[in-house]
């Protein structure tokens, strides 16, 4: 699914595992604010919100591996 | 005999008055009114928002096109050009009346543009362009003659002696989108596009269907290809960045960056030393940082959406201009992707080019590498960096604020900067201490004694001290002591000898990478 105007997709900046979620489906977002945390080059590096939006989809769990450019969270938004 | 005399004077003063009003009716009511209705500014409008009240001296006000049939429809020939002030400073300024012709490119607008260049050159003033422009008029430009003239009339060369600044207000195709990328600074109003050919172009020529903001719409320049330095909701949003801009600028590159003289604010040394996360694996946001350092609402951000992992602003330290380049650990853990290293190089070359000192903050853990960045041709992008950092003249001030590591380290200053700082929570090494641990003695980690102690052993070699120890770095300090230093920094290496002004080697670099 590509991103439309009623979803804005989060995407792994960088190629990583998943460390953990830390936000929940049906929360309230403002822009930047943290979805995800992913563990690569030896740092935890946030997965943040592109814009404003409610959260609707995760895409991934912890441990799980992620590449560049993949999406790992949906939001519908505000 | 006053009579006599205001007869006389009446025809001729009536004759200026009404071609200054056709002149300014520019492509008709009708399509200023489709443009007021749609709240987007015509060229004339856009140069009173531009421009000091009353400052604007209009050159070749009466041109228009070379073809007789086309005399009367082409006020000011689609371009209109002169002088201004912005802030107080002269300023040449261009602005493209998309409703006469779609501003397109034709002899005399080219040879207004010509002379408004050289004369910017000679005069030491910058150069200003509020673009949109449906690209090369036909026939004017069409078959030998028309290409040839072209040929002989046209010059987009430029040696970055003064500087030049562009917004990107509309469609934009051709000579538009050349000046885009020729500047130094290019704000585009977000629905605005530019691009080399149209999407009619391309459908003919490529069988392309594509529409104008797939093809250079603000979401491709500020994300994707960088050609954007920033992207505004309206008119005079971008026209407001272009002005901002310009107040961080030398006129010339002969002259040094205005200084402010107004009171500075500064934040606390608190807040620096909040920010900044003991934990090694942590980040924070390396734009709150240099908004911590600068003086308060100096900070104006140089191509935010793109090369996110490295931040470039212009701001003031003490009054005084700086660039500023900093890590964001908050993206890619701050590692340095071939964008950002791209943005990077452009930014020295920049403030090199303007007698802009550099303030550069490190906190990566190295260069990004592997397959994608390789392919990138990463290798010749960090080279073409270090050898930008190297070749500046200006003032250069460098500061470990965590991690700095391998070859990163040394493009963020470590061997070419006037002066190096490492923040009590800095660490220099060739990779991260884990990384070296499994590499060195082949271990991962396993909680056990004997790793800790491995490990222990790789964090004291990254010791501030360490770099210290050899000299390699001058002074250690706290965050909080960082604003103080730097500002104490380039009182020291101001460029005293040549007056602050640098040697420019870089001048003649691209725009844009």
């Amino acid at each position: 699914m590509s991103e439309t105007k009623a979803t804005i997709e989060a995407k792994s900046e960088i190629t990583g595992r998943v460390f953990q979620v830390e936000a929940r489906i049906g929360q309230t977002l403002a822009a930047d604010d943290t979805i995800m945390v992913l563990e690569s080059m030896k740092m935890e590096i946030p997965v943040v919100a592109p814009r404003a939006g409610v959260l609707r989809e995760i895409c991934v769990v912890p441990e799980d591996n992620v590449e560049e450019g993949q999406v790992v969270a949906r939001l519908s938004p505000t | 005999m006053s009579e006599a005399m205001t007869g006389a004077a009446a025809p001729a003063e009536d004759e200026l008055t009404a071609r200054r009003r056709a002149v300014h009716a520019m492509g008709g009511a009708a399509k200023l009114q489709a443009r007021r209705d749609k709240g987007i500014l015509n060229a004339r409008e856009r140069i009173d928002l531009l421009c000091d009240p009353a400052s604007f001296a209009e050159m070749g006000e009466f041109a228009h096109s070379a073809r007789p049939e086309d005399k009367d429809r082409t006020p000011a020939d689609g371009i209109v050009t002169g002088f201004g002030k912005v802030g107080g400073r002269v300023v040449a300024v261009a602005s493209f009346d998309l409703t006469t012709l779609g501003a397109s490119s034709a002899m005399v607008n080219i040879r207004k543009l010509g002379y408004l260049k050289e004369s910017a050159s000679r005069a030491g003033i910058p150069c200003a362009f509020l673009i949109e422009s449906a690209g090369a008029r036909m026939p004017d430009i069409q078959g030998a003659v028309g290409m040839g003239r072209i040929g002989q009339l046209s010059s987009t060369n430029r040696e970055r002696d003064v500087p030049w600044v562009c917004a990107v207000l509309g469609p934009c195709y051709g000579m538009g989108t050349w000046y885009a990328v020729l500047s130094d600074f290019t704000v585009m109003r977000r629905d605005a596009t530019f691009s080399v050919s149209s999407p009619k172009v391309t459908a003919v020529a490529l069988s392309q269907e594509i529409t104008a903001e797939e093809l250079g719409g603000s979401e491709l320049h500020a994300d994707v290809t960088g050609q954007a330095d920033l992207v505004t909701d309206t008119d005079a949003e971008a026209i407001a960045a272009l002005r901002a801009f310009l107040g961080y600028l030398p006129p010339n590159s002969s002259e040094a960056p205005p200084a402010s003289t107004a009171p500075v604010q500064a934040h606390a040394p608190e807040v620096v030393e909040a920010l900044i996360p003991t934990a090694r694996n942590k980040v924070y946001d390396g734009r709150k940082l240099v908004e911590a350092l600068a003086d308060v609402g100096s900070v104006q951000p140089f191509r935010p959406r793109h090369g996110r992992t490295l931040e470039t602003a212009l701001a003031r330290l003490d009054g005084q201009v700086v660039g500023i380049i900093a890590s964001n650990p908050m993206r890619k853990g701050g590692a340095i992707d071939a964008a950002s290293c791209d943005k990077m190089t452009e930014f020295i070359v920049l403030c090199d080019s303007f007698n802009i000192p550099l303030v550069l903050l490190a906190d990566t853990p190295g260069f990004l590498v592997g397959l994608q960045a390789e392919t990138q041709g990463v290798a010749s992008k960090i080279m073409n960096n270090l050898r930008a950092l190297a070749l500046s003249t200006v003032p250069k001030i460098a500061v470990v604020v965590r991690k700095s590591y391998g070859q990163a380290y040394l493009n963020l200053g470590g061997g070419e900067a006037d002066a190096v700082a490492v923040m009590t929570t800095g660490e220099v090494g060739f990779v991260d201490p884990a990384v070296a641990v499994s590499v060195v003695h082949n271990r991962r980690a396993d909680g056990g004694a004997e790793y800790a102690a491995l490990m222990n052993d790789m964090v004291v070699s990254n010791s501030p001290f360490e770099l210290a120890g050899i000299f390699a770095a001058q002074a250690v300090i706290r965050p909080g002591e960082t604003r103080d230093w730097l500002i104490r920094m380039l009182q020291v290496f101001r460029r005293r000898p040549q007056g602050g002004i640098g040697r420019h080697r870089l001048s003649t670099w691209p725009t844009n990478f």
